[in-house]
């Protein structure tokens, strides 16, 4: 058996081939999106506390948001399709939508933020704001997280519930 | 009246007549190129059709549009033949 030959078989043993050809049927998430976001925050609520000297607090908080982080891209490949060669109307009308409403909340998010660091910068009301390197890193991940994580969810409440396959 | 019929449901006779034709699903989803699932939804009333698709599905079975789509309930199946053997027709 050549290198190929075997590569192909790992491919097929893992079941890579079912991600990398889309032949798995999409699935909606309809609560876990909103689990995942909590924990990306307790994650950065972590990390961000402990920021200046970081200790064993950091380790764990960034443990828990860097899962978070990669569990917000396995749900967006497993969830409601927004990619692949073939999406037909009703999934391109479901795509749209979930990134319409999700593109004005993380907008209204990001004009909601800019405000709070007006406030937090003046030192008004010992409100606390990123400071460190690692916070302002670690905040873009998290917008990163949210522009997976939303448009899943918002798809998940789009889509119907899966018409049994009758064929299968 | 017809106007809060249109808003709110688009009836489509669609697994009737799959079933008459024996054509799964899947035929006719990649008869019309969509994917099965939007059938699956298309049966149940979960999604209203292009005018596009729904022409596609139209041809795909050779009959008028309104034969497979409306903003009425169709009468049963049971029913029309029920008629049509009381008026002496072969159903």
């Amino acid at each position: 058996m050549t290198l190929l030959q075997k590569m192909d078989r790992l491919v097929y043993a893992t079941r890579l081939d079912r991600l990398i050809f889309m032949k798995f049927q999409p699935r909606t998430f309809r609560w876990t999106p909103l689990l995942v976001m909590a924990v990306l925050v307790a994650g950065y609520v972590l990390m961000a506390r402990t920021a200046s000297s970081p200790g064993r607090s950091f380790l764990i908080g960034s443990v828990i948001f860097y899962g978070a982080f990669m569990v917000a891209v396995f749900l967006r490949l497993f969830g409601p399709r927004f990619a692949g060669p073939a999406l037909d109307e009703r999934e391109l009308m479901v795509k749209s939508r979930a990134y319409a409403v999700s593109g004005i909340v993380l907008a209204s998010f990001a004009m909601m933020s800019c405000f709070y660091m007006a406030v937090a910068s003046a030192g008004l009301w010992g409100l606390w704001q990123p400071h460190a390197m690692s916070d302002w890193i670690t905040l873009g991940f998290g917008f990163q997280a949210a522009g997976n994580l939303l448009p899943t969810w918002i798809a998940s409440w789009i889509e119907p519930r899966p018409a049994a396959d009758e064929d299968d | 009246m017809i106007r809060d019929v249109i808003v709110t449901i688009l009836y489509n006779r669609i697994a009737v007549f799959r079933a008459e034709r024996g054509v799964s699903r899947r035929e006719l989803a990649e008869a019309v190129g969509v994917n099965n699932q939007t059938i699956g939804y298309l049966e149940r009333g979960d999604y209203k059709p292009s005018l596009e698709l729904a022409m596609k599905i139209a041809v795909y079975f050779d009959v008028p549009i309104e034969l497979i789509f409306s903003f009425r309930p169709f009468e049963p199946v049971a029913d029309t033949l029920r008629r049509a053997a009381a008026a002496g027709e072969r159903p």
